[in-house]
């Protein structure tokens, strides 16, 4: 079939449509409901043509090409048309910074999505760096609501292993909805109810579990917005690098492909993306590859203790202390997920240096269980997994474990070297039906690890033997003639534990696998000894009295902190530690009240350390606050003083605006929010100041803009001014810092965003300020912010961030206090 | 001996007979449910899956579409709040905000206790009396706020909705 697309002359397959048609001749139109892997629905509208004798204009999805047809895509009609459909679809999503007018500043200023515990922008949305409705927005040069826009108020949930869902994001464009029924060849979620209240969701509100969901992901990879996530992968952004390998968590092979960034693998998912891997290949590679407590450098016994020592130092003791143990007396086991190359030089290190017949090669049970005894007599052995009892080792004259993670054995072991496995390597591997598979390495093993080949073949050479110059597993297989080792992705049909996860692996080299991928633990599972969801349960002095979710994601929490209370003065805040081992996170003091010995906080949630806070309920204790900390702000009369304040900021002026008023300032109050339903505090500070103006970055209630349009607007109309005092996000005080600057307007800026330790020990707010280093913690938080080093503080931030991440990373559900509405409001 | 599920199941089943067995019938099958037993409860919906391949996430989601279904038992007493035009002038809206703030559920809800449902209702019909409120069918006429109490105490029993 020919047809005219835009006036090019295209060819089209039988049965395609007028969409897929020009996109397979590079003409682009916009979709959204439309998905490579799944059939038209024609839900979202964007991808309306003109096409010669057709009325209207009809949905290039569901038309199908016919001969002779002559089709439009990018009149000025059908652009107008596109834009208002998107604005409408955005009437219901946290939709801000789409039509931010700094979003190009922002975008430099901040290149990555700030982790927040609810999205309300894309600035706090983990889909980012590869949203298609962000992608969209841009190309129609969409740029203004028609109305100001809803949100929902759905709670975050998180409380799925593996996976998150907000459905304040979701444009219902069904996507999740046709993917799961495809997959799983029977619905687990599907639109509910009507008209607004029309939401994903499962039969009679239960959990993804309960309704069979078999945790395949699809419906998270195909959903165009940050609606659905990956909870493990969310913050990592877009992978750098994607490298396919094969799955060798169990026999059946699972091709891979494998989503890295900064040299780690952050996300994993089946190269033939229309059959489905099981949960283990789709979501546990990640989190078992980056567990904290991975081995990363020799050790080697010394007396009773375990000590660091380098490479070539633990291989020389190796092996002058094994060369004592030739002859049958030593004995190395492995289990056959080693690969074909590792498992050869196990062998013939074994028999031909070590001169022992014991290679012993354990084939996995169904459960991915290894287990295997040594034979009696030996003397000497090497362990490439956590395969034999412990009580094996006491017979043993050497002990050499060769591992990816500790374990009871390995910490009895005389020598511990640390194994690269999974993706870290190379290699060959044969799956249940004796076709081998290949390994591609996707990631860098931790710190010295090191692939399983190079160890033994580096020991034989420092043994003197002859035969291990080996470079490369590549080398390997090549003597040994492996070739034609293929990826499995022509899967006809989904591994078994695909469709019951019951039947999927525990172990894998003799670790329980659930004990690294923490969400694994919430499923069901044929293993007796299954291990408890984790729960962190602690005990502190501090009490929380009240816990409201005021506005999305802002909470605002009463604590008995009577000490602070006592002293606590304008400007000054507190550090908070929810329990032993939770980092010491700042929060401005937002109101205190001596003689009820409590203090308020606006506490946003953002990361680690505040996601633990917010879980707490009324009720509970927190195990430290430490405060009031930083040097107070000088209260003067100014004359009139201007308070520009956004996020948790607007809480945290509402001090200084008494103060500054009681001081006889006249005060302004600038508040900045992304939209009207971000706002909180109104009434409270309208009471307080004598101006009050509020400003919303999608212009949905007063002033559109930042703060500092409002701000602006006034000095341009020759307002006076004595003193502007931003307290927000560095991006939005950096922005108001800029633009006073040309007024000559003194201008403060509170820095307690970026601080650590809080008694200047640790240097991490170290900023500069007119060519001065300080620390905003002891000097700060208020300093002049048109002599601010905002570059260096931006990058500041960053390097702190990629931690951050790290600490994030944990698929388990996120646990809330939450006693279901009474005491906590949350929306959680 | 046949418990009572069975006996459940075995309606179902009544039911499933009477309709062709195609996707079509899902809704009329739904109706058919909802009228024998009052409700589309879990254990409906699950043996409707078993029996039509139809997955419960799917037929929940169908019936959700329609305001027709309900997905718990009927309370005992239907409350149904007038919010016609002549109502509404009169103040039917209060009248509801009251009805809610009392009995503790939004509108097209059944109390926790079982004891009430809630309904917002277009006219009843009888708008010379307006505000009106209709519990089980008798019409309480020119209700105000004040009177709610009294209307609900009367069929609580010892419930205690002061
Ligand atoms: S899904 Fe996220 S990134 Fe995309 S437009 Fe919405 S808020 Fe922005
Ligand atoms: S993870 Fe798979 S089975 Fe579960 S809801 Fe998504 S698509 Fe369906
Ligand atoms: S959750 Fe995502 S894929 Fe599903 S309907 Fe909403 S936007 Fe579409
Ligand atoms: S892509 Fe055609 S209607 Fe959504
Ligand atoms: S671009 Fe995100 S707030 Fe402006």
């Amino acid at each position: 079939m020919k047809l005219t697309i835009d006036g090019k002359s295209v060819i089209a397959k039988e049965g395609q449509t007028v969409l897929e048609c020009a996109l397979n001749n590079d003409i682009s139109i916009p979709h959204l409901c439309t998905h490579s892997q799944l059939s038209a629905f024609g839900a979202c509208r964007l991808c309306l043509v003109e096409i010669d004798g057709i009325r209207g204009y009809p949905t290039s999805c569901t038309t199908p090409a016919a001969d002779a047809m002559v089709v439009r895509t990018d009149t000025q009609a059908l652009q107008n048309l596109r834009r208002n459909i998107l604005a409408l679809m955005m009437l219901e999503h946290p939709s801000a910074c789409l039509v931010c007018s700094r979003r190009e500043l922002c975008e430099q200023f901040r290149p990555e999505a700030e982790r927040t515990g609810r999205t309300t922008g894309c600035h706090t949305c983990s889909n980012k760096e590869i949203c298609e409705v962000r992608a969209l927005s841009e190309e129609l040069g969409f740029a203004e609501l028609p109305v100001p826009p809803a949100y929902h108020e759905r709670p975050v949930e998180r409380s799925e292993p593996f996976m998150d869902r907000d459905l304040n994001l979701c444009i219902l464009c069904g996507r999740c909805v046709r993917i799961c029924k495809h997959h799983q060849g029977r619905a687990v979620i599907d639109f509910v109810g009507r008209g607004s209240q029309t939401h994903i969701g499962q039969a009679f509100g239960n959990s993804l579990l309960d309704a069979g969901c078999q945790f395949c992901g699809a419906c998270v990879d195909v959903c165009p917005t940050g609606s659905l996530a990956d909870r493990y992968a969310k913050w990592y952004g877009r992978p750098e690098a994607v490298a396919e390998s094969t799955c060798i968590f169990c026999d059946h092979a699972c091709a891979l492909a494998l989503g890295t960034k900064n040299g780690k693998v952050t996300a994993a998912q089946a190269v033939d993306e229309n059959v489905p891997v099981c949960v283990l290949g789709r979501f546990a590679v990640p989190e078992f590859l980056n567990g904290t407590d991975r081995l990363s450098t020799p050790h080697m016994r010394v007396g009773q203790r375990l000590r660091q020592i380098p490479w070539e130092q633990a291989l020389e003791m190796v092996a002058g202390k094994l060369r004592q143990f030739a002859g049958d007396g030593f004995a190395l086991v492995c289990d056959t997920t080693s690969t074909l190359e590792d498992r050869h030089i196990f062998k013939k290190f074994t028999n031909e240096v070590m001169k022992s017949t014991n290679y012993i090669e354990i084939e996995p049970d169904a459960h991915g269980v290894s287990r295997g005894s040594l034979p009696a007599g030996t003397k000497a052995a090497l362990l490439t997994g956590n395969f034999v009892d412990l009580a094996a080792l006491k017979e043993l004259g050497l002990s050499i474990v060769q591992d990816c993670y500790p374990t009871p054995v390995s910490q009895r072991a005389d020598v511990v070297l640390p194994a690269a496995v999974l993706a870290e390597v190379e290699g060959t591997i044969l799956d249940r039906s004796g076709r081998k598979r290949p390994l591609h390495k996707a990631c860098e093993p931790p710190g010295q690890a090191k692939p399983e080949w190079w160890i033994i073949c580096r020991l034989a050479e420092a043994m003197g033997a002859e035969g291990f110059e080996y470079e490369s597993a590549e080398a390997i297989s090549k003597e040994l003639r492996i070739s034609n080792a293929q990826l499995w992705v022509d899967r006809v049909e989904a591994p078994p534990a695909a469709t019951d996860f019951k039947l999927r692996r525990t172990h894998f080299r003799g670790h329980r696998i659930d004990e690294k991928v923490r969400g694994l633990r919430e499923l069901p599972v044929e293993d007796p000894c299954a291990l408890e969801p984790a729960q962190e349960k602690h005990e502190g002095a501090f009490g929380i009295l009240e816990k409201h979710e005021i506005a999305p994601n802002v909470h605002e929490i009463i604590i008995q902190a009577p000490e602070v209370a006592k002293k606590a003065l304008p400007g000054q805040f507190v550090i908070a530690m929810v329990d032993e081992k939770s980092e010491r996170v700042p929060y401005t003091l937002c109101g205190w009240d001596a003689q009820a010995g409590t203090i308020t906080l606006v506490v946003l949630e953002k990361g680690q350390s505040s996601r633990k806070l917010i879980l707490l309920s009324a009720g509970d204790k927190l195990v430290h606050v430490v405060g009031p900390l930083g040097v107070p702000l000088d209260i003067e009369l100014y004359g009139t003083v201007v308070l520009a304040a956004g996020c948790y900021g607007i809480g945290g002026i509402v001090p200084i605006v008494e103060a500054m008023k009681d001081a006889g300032n006249r005060v302004v109050v600038v508040t900045e929010a992304r939209s009207h339903y971000l706002h909180y505090y109104k009434k409270k500070l309208q009471g307080l100041c004598d101006e009050f103006v509020e400003t919303t970055i999608d212009g949905s209630v007063g002033v559109k803009g930042h703060a500092i349009d409002a701000i602006a607007e006034k000095l341009k109309a020759g307002e006076k001014m004595d003193c502007v005092i931003a307290v927000g996000c560095p991006f939005m005080m950096m922005v108001t810092a800029q633009e006073t600057k040309p007024f000559g307007v003194k201008t403060l800026a509170a820095l307690n965003p970026i601080m650590l330790d809080g008694t200047g020990m640790c240097g991490a707010c170290r900023v500069t300020v007119g060519n001065q280093t300080k620390f905003a913690c002891v000097d700060g938080p208020f300093f002049d912010a048109h002599l601010i080093d905002w570059d260096e503080l931006r990058d500041r931030r960053a390097a702190y961030s990629a931690q951050e991440i790290h600490s994030l990373g944990r698929t388990e559900a996120v646990v809330t206090g939450h006693s279901g509405g009474s005491g906590c409001k949350c929306l959680h | 001996m046949t418990s009572s599920r069975d006996k459940g199941l075995s309606r179902i089943a009544d039911i499933l007979a009477k309709h062709p067995a195609n996707r079509g019938s899902l809704i009329p099958v739904l109706q058919d449910i909802q009228q024998d037993f009052g409700y589309l409860s879990e254990e409906a919906v699950a043996e409707l899956e078993r029996r039509m391949g139809i997955s419960a996430n799917e037929i929940y989601g169908v019936a959700t579409f329609y305001t027709q279904f309900r997905f718990s038992p009927p309370g005992e007493h239907t409350i149904l709040s007038c919010q016609g035009t002549a109502c509404h002038v009169r103040g039917g809206r209060q009248i509801l905000t009251e009805l809610e703030q009392r009995l503790g559920v939004t509108a097209g809800r059944t109390t926790a206790d079982g004891k009430f449902d809630l309904e917002r209702v277009a006219c009843i019909g009888c708008c010379a009396l307006a505000p009106v409120v209709a519990v089980d069918g008798k019409v309480h006429a020119q209700v105000t706020a004040k009177k709610i109490p009294s209307i609900i105490s009367r069929y609580a029993g010892e419930g205690n909705f002061s």
